[in-house]
């Protein structure tokens, strides 16, 4: 990824996402994740385009595999990290690491 | 158990050719889910709306990935061109005329250009590689002889609206099939 191109939030939470679900990162599991961990119910429409962004940007390739009968005979496409995925998402903890070091956070109402 | 056929057509119709299986998959897998944990109602509404939630998404990967520029290019070639120009030649045709009256066209002029259009659609039809790009080009098509039906100069008479519309996409697909069983 070029210097000074970094991640979209939902990009972020979706390379996660696929580096938690190793093998089983594909579509709807990616969209479940979110879903389980964030409450964030994106359709799955929204979940392929961010996909197939990150894929035109070289941060995840993916693989396709054999149709299965649960799946109505229909194949599904895995995804991967590559090593620039993999360098994104160190850089983007790193950078939020970094703007939280040191923070006081306000408690929820604090502020008005 | 299967998912409603309407939204699945609508879903096959706006994904891309790369996308389209592996997102009805992984929607099939997830309706399976929700059908046996609660029933096939839920599972259905489930399914529906995340195919209409899906529409502009597919359609953003699908237009990022160059499927709509090229059934685009085929529609401007195919039916918009044709009938634009055929538009412009009657204009001058008729202002050849004297004492004519109004810009209505005579209806063999109009039959010629929905020969045109027809033979247009066809020639792009025979260049499709896949079902799926046919059928969005044959949409294209439509779309883009309505618009041209629309914007001509000329009085369009509905029945001669209808033909063109419809002859556009019908001799498209017509052409790749003819072709695809060579």
């Amino acid at each position: 990824m070029p210097k000074g191109e970094s991640l979209g939030e939902f990009e972020h939470l979706v390379l996660l996402a696929i580096l938690r679900l190793g093998q089983e990162a594909y579509g709807m599991r990616v969209r479940r994740e979110i879903a389980v961990r964030t409450g964030r119910d994106v359709s799955i429409g929204a979940v392929y385009a961010t996909l197939d962004r990150l894929e035109t940007k070289a941060l995840v390739t993916s693989t396709l595999n054999g149709p299965t009968p649960e799946r109505g005979g229909r194949a599904k496409r895995s995804f991967q990290l590559t090593g620039a995925g993999a360098d994104a998402v160190n850089r983007a903890r790193k950078d939020l690491a970094s703007m939280q070091d040191g923070l006081v956070f306000p408690q929820p109402g604090e502020l008005g | 158990m299967s998912p409603p056929s309407f939204a699945r057509a609508l879903l096959f119709v706006v994904a891309g050719e790369s996308w389209a299986e592996c997102v009805a998959g992984d929607l099939e897998e997830e309706f399976g889910l929700i059908c046996q944990s609660r029933n096939h109602f839920a599972g259905a509404r489930w399914y529906v709306w995340q195919v209409v939630r899906s529409v502009v998404p597919l359609i953003w990967i699908r237009m990022r990935s160059g499927e709509f520029r090229q059934a685009a290019l085929a529609a401007l070639l195919g039916a918009a061109v044709p009938l634009v120009m055929l538009d412009r030649l009657w204009s001058f045709v008729y202002s050849q005329v004297p004492l004519k009256d109004g810009i209505g066209r005579a209806p063999s002029l109009l039959a010629v250009n929905v020969a045109a259009v027809c033979v247009g659609s066809a020639i792009t039809g025979t260049a499709q590689s896949s079902g799926k790009a046919a059928w969005t080009t044959a949409l294209a098509l439509a779309a883009a002889a309505g618009i041209a039906v629309w914007a001509s100069a000329g009085g369009a008479p509905v029945l001669y609206a209808v033909w063109v519309v419809a002859a556009a996409p019908a001799s498209s697909l017509i052409a790749f099939r003819w072709r695809r069983n060579r």
